[in-house]
């Protein structure tokens, strides 16, 4: 019976890696968005003394790939794009969250939030305030927001401790319970761009005929291991 | 099955992409018209096996856990609004606001709308009106006799007479802003309303709190890049594709368990 297991095992993984690649490709336009990956691990599972183990692939870690994505011009002056590490701090209802998406605009107290309305946080983690009668904004690359020349606030830029502890939430954005710390160099924004999804599509793709074709083999392992069964029933009980 | 349906989020989700991008290319000379651009989000990540779970089998705890993703929706379609280029018309009452302000107009039901659109017109009774016909605030009424009129930087509008020297002014337009001018709601014809994203309108004259001035003779152009438009459809058109492509294979390995014996 085992055999039928272990298949099934590795085909259930198949699917939900199947989503990790539809979900990627559906976020390819979204600003900000990191592709994500899972990662099987073996469960081993002991045979009888003198027999061999069974070995079974399980889909029990998923990898965020943080690496960096190419930025797109949209000369809109609070369109900010990370180039390097880090990320930007915003306030949620939840709490503190990371996000790479830095599409922000002042909201109707001139605060500066994101689409979804979460506050973005400067390097003392205190919002960033924007005065209505300000006419030129500009961002500089160490984060600095200045109106009409006169400072206003750093951006805050922040890594978390334990990137790996990094659990995504809807809307581009990654809670981490270990903290965070402040990027110390090697980190520029840009102004009047946009970060896009680090998803590569023909990476994608090449997955996704992988994954299908890793699929149908098991499926055709699972036919073959039927046909072997019933064709043992039947010699045995003929 | 997810699959399907995430990969049918990411087509929707380009289809919004190209109706922004059509609706932009089809404004590309509405005077005043600012480009859009679609944003997305990601949706709701499912727990498949969450981080800090206990191993069973030895005790260890898993580090990072299974999240999967379920797809992608709009977040916003928001305003780009930057300073479209000016177009000099010689329209006497033809004014481009050079600044992040607008006009304010009254509409029928009384309700104020906003506008950067200068194209202004006269009504018989010499009411300044936009080319809609909705009366710009505050009324400036231009006499039937007046030989021209001319509208300066602070929005001044003076009329000059055929027996007079002296220019008569004849009033001042004011210009509005928003602390968050994105959040306005479009009404179509190039007016806007007021929303509780945008915060109130602030009013005050051309030339003050960076308002803006005005520019009689000129007309704001759209600020639409044909250029990016064009790459953004061509990308929007290949993410379309990139998410069919992934239908066919989720119903392909869908097709195949349903052929389990």
């Amino acid at each position: 019976m085992s055999t039928s297991y272990v298949t099934l095992a590795r085909q259930v993984g198949l699917m939900a890696e199947m989503q990790t690649v539809a979900n990627n490709v559906a976020n390819v336009s979204t600003t900000g968005f990191r592709r994500e990956g899972v990662l099987y691990s073996e469960y081993v599972q002991a045979g009888p003394p003198g027999r061999e183990s069974v070995s079974i692939a399980a889909a029990r870690a998923r990898t965020v790939d943080l690496s960096q994505a190419s930025v797109e011009r949209t000369n809109a002056p609070l369109d900010l794009a990370i180039q390097g590490e880090g990320f930007f701090l915003v306030e949620t209802a939840r709490g503190e969250r990371l996000t790479r998406a830095g599409h922000f605009t002042p909201n109707e107290n001139g605060e500066l939030v994101t689409p979804e309305g979460h506050l973005v946080l400067d390097a003392g983690g205190a919002p960033v305030f924007i005065p209505p009668e300000a006419q030129a904004i500009s961002v500089a690359a160490d984060g600095t927001l200045s109106a009409d020349g006169r400072p206003l606030a750093q951006l805050g830029l922040v890594v978390p401790v334990d990137p790996q502890s990094m659990k995504r939430e809807p809307g581009q954005l990654f809670a981490t319970e270990a903290g965070t710390e402040p990027v110390i160099e090697g980190t520029a924004i840009l102004q009047g761009y946009l970060e896009g999804a680090n998803v590569d599509p023909v990476l994608e793709i090449a997955r996704m005929i992988e994954v299908q074709r890793a699929y149908e083999l098991g499926q055709a392992f699972i036919d073959r291991e039927s046909d072997r069964r019933s064709k043992l029933i039947d010699t045995l009980t003929r | 099955m997810q699959s399907l349906k995430i990969a049918a989020t990411g087509m929707s989700a380009q289809q919004l992409r190209v109706d922004t991008i059509s609706n932009n290319l089809a404004n590309m000379s509405t005077t005043g018209y600012n480009a859009r651009r679609a944003e997305f989000a990601d949706l709701h990540y499912q727990q498949m096996a969450r981080a800090g779970t206990i191993n069973a089998a030895d005790g260890t705890v898993l580090p990072t856990g299974v999240q999967l993703g379920l797809g992608v929706r709009p977040a916003a379609i928001s305003v780009d609004l930057a300073q479209g280029a000016l177009s000099q018309t010689n329209g006497d009452l033809d004014v481009a606001i050079e600044g992040r302000g607008f006009l304010e107009a009254t509409l029928p039901n009384g309700q104020p709308a906003y506008t950067r659109d200068g194209g202004l017109q006269r009504t018989g009774d010499g009411l300044i009106v936009t080319s809609d016909g909705f009366p710009v605030v505050p009324d400036i009424v231009v006499p039937d006799d007046a030989r021209s009129i001319s509208i300066n930087a602070e929005g001044e509008v003076y009329a000059y007479f055929a027996d007079q020297v002296e220019p008569q002014l004849l009033g001042q337009f004011s210009l509005v802003g928003f602390s968050n001018a994105k959040g306005l709601e479009a009404l179509g014809s190039n007016l806007f309303a007021e929303t509780a994203a945008s915060g109130p309108p602030v009013v005050g004259l051309p030339g003050e709190d960076g308002l803006g001035t005005l520019r009689q003779g000129y007309l704001e152009d759209s600020s639409v890049d044909a250029v990016r438009e064009l790459t953004e459809l061509i990308e929007a058109q290949r993410g379309y594709e990139l998410n069919a492509k992934v239908i066919t294979a989720a119903d392909q390995m869908l097709g195949a368990t349903t052929q389990i014996r």
